[in-house]
């Protein structure tokens, strides 16, 4: 890994979002959309006198958290595809970069959007409900790195096929995440999905970063259980999708794919 | 040698695009790679850069294989090609410092604004690349190939999509950096009387394979089969596409 390249990199999707209000918009529109969305509803609950205690927070943990979860996946796979749309992925490789550099580089560049755009609607959050996600947020951070290393895991996937697959296949980037949504447990727990669906539930490390929020949220020890049992399944599948994306990207290389997608 | 090919083997599922080619470049030569379309230029350079993975056969670059050295290699190599391309929504200036970022270049800032100078595309700094003339990004996209000093320069169609009197300028420059740098260079073209000019000696592929290699008046007098004393490179490169030569 060679740090210059990396940061080669960050500065080329950097100086890409800030002309780009497609980007800037991705960071902190759908955010606070969300925020705005769910806060509308738990109010409507309140006065509706059917709100149970703590579910104010569930509600808005979920949509921020889950805000991360597909703002991160998204992002990492836009970034690809902006150099796949500028043609500008085969001059990249055509230089010593290497396509982890590449990579690490979203991935780095991510973290940094994912920190603006949590602190953006947790604040919008907190100003139009009153609602102070800060306070739990180092005993979030379990659940919040499960769902930033599963965003790296899926993002990665999707990017693999992408480059295998073509940019035929690009809604998947914007698409993916929703058909992960009711079997994540974003906004109820495991318990109300039909016990067929569970094994599945469980599987993914969404669902035990979410149930671990809820948890948090309710005022109850950080459950070690959830973290472990996430970031198990986590390295467990990045170990696959690391593979899988050479395999991907190799097949792509083999077939020309880096210089021409169609 | 600089650069050794051999045996090079390209196949896109049942179709061969490139079939058994081998060529070698001597350090400060310009070699020619022509042909019609399909013959399988692109190809080539694409595997010699390592964009594209070969069915078989082995490239050695610097005396290193590609397979086993690639950073190595491509420190010291570019390519301007009209399929590799460069941001739109970056200025001239960032993307020039980016590419040289990724190729390690010490001095970013004076290479970068000597290489402006160079073609004059000073004016162009701080320009979007999207909204470049094609004649302007032809000339943004050789001065990213010479950032890092290339003892190798793979230039596919330079000056395709220039007017006569700029692709005139753009021949002038590059023999110009050649002379200095004593860089090689793997040059294609349709442009046959360009290719008189640039390249001391041709590889000529016709359906993936070398049809003959040559300096151009052998190349001529091979293909044609007459006792020519001068090179007539557009008369051949007429004779294979019109598909008298098998």
């Amino acid at each position: 890994m060679n740090v210059d390249r990396i940061v080669a990199v960050i500065l080329r999707q950097a100086y890409e979002s800030r002309r780009n209000l497609d980007r800037m918009m991705d960071m902190l529109y759908w955010p606070v959309l969300d925020v705005f969305l769910w806060g509308f509803f738990t109010v409507y609950l309140s006065r509706t006198g059917t709100l149970r205690p703590g579910i104010v927070g569930f509600l808005l943990g979920g949509a921020i958290l889950w805000g991360v979860f597909r703002a991160f996946q998204r992002d990492m796979t836009i970034g690809v595809l902006s150099d796949l749309w500028s043609r500008n992925l085969g001059t990249l490789f055509a230089t010593p970069l290497t396509v982890w550099e590449y990579m690490g580089a979203l991935l780095a560049l991510n973290l940094a959007k994912t920190v603006a755009g949590v602190s953006f609607a947790a604040l919008i959050a907190w100003i139009a409900y009153a609602y102070k996600i800060f306070p739990f947020t180092l005993r979030l951070l379990p659940s919040l790195l499960n769902l930033i290393l599963f965003a790296f895991v899926v993002g990665l996937a999707i990017t693999g096929l992408i480059l295998r697959f073509t940019t035929r296949i690009q809604g998947l980037t914007w698409s993916f995440t929703g058909f992960l949504l009711p079997v994540s447990c974003v906004f109820y727990p495991v318990s109300s999905l039909p016990r067929s669906l569970r094994p599945v539930a469980w599987a993914l490390p969404t669902t035990h970063a979410f149930e671990g929020m809820r948890a948090v949220l309710a005022g109850k020890p950080a459950p070690a259980a959830y973290l472990v049992w996430g970031l198990l399944l986590n390295l467990l599948y990045l170990a696959a999708t690391v593979a899988f994306f050479h395999w991907m990207f190799e097949r792509a290389r083999a077939e020309g794919l880096l210089v021409k997608q169609d | 040698m600089l650069v050794e090919v051999a045996h090079l083997v390209k196949r896109f599922r049942d179709v061969t695009v490139v079939d058994g080619v081998s060529f070698s470049i001597a350090d400060g030569e310009i070699l020619g790679l022509l042909g019609p379309n399909g013959a399988g230029k692109s190809t080539t350079i694409q595997m010699v850069m390592g964009l594209i993975r070969p069915t078989s056969g082995e490239i050695r670059i610097f005396g290193l294989s590609f397979s086993r050295h690639r950073g190595e290699i491509l420190r010291r190599m570019n390519i301007a090609s009209p399929y590799l391309s460069l941001p739109a929504r970056l200025t001239v200036y960032e993307s020039l410092d980016i590419y040289a970022r990724l190729y390690g270049v010490t001095h970013r800032a004076e290479k970068i604004a000597q290489l402006l100078q160079r073609f004059e595309i000073e004016h162009l700094r701080a320009s979007l690349v999207g909204r470049l003339s094609s004649g302007e990004v032809v000339r943004v996209t050789l001065a990213r190939a010479l950032l890092n000093e290339p003892k190798l320069l793979l230039l596919d169609e330079p000056t395709a999509f220039l007017d006569p009197h700029a692709a005139a300028r753009m021949r002038e420059t590059i023999l110009a950096v050649q002379r200095d740098s004593g860089m090689a260079v793997l040059y294609t073209s349709h442009n046959m009387a360009e290719v008189e000019q640039m390249c001391s000696r041709i590889v000529f592929l016709h359906r993936g394979r070398v049809l003959v290699t040559g300096s151009p008046i052998e190349v001529s007098r091979s293909i044609l089969r007459t006792d020519i004393n001068r090179p007539a490179l557009q008369e051949v490169y007429q004779h294979v596409a019109a598909g008298r030569v098998r």
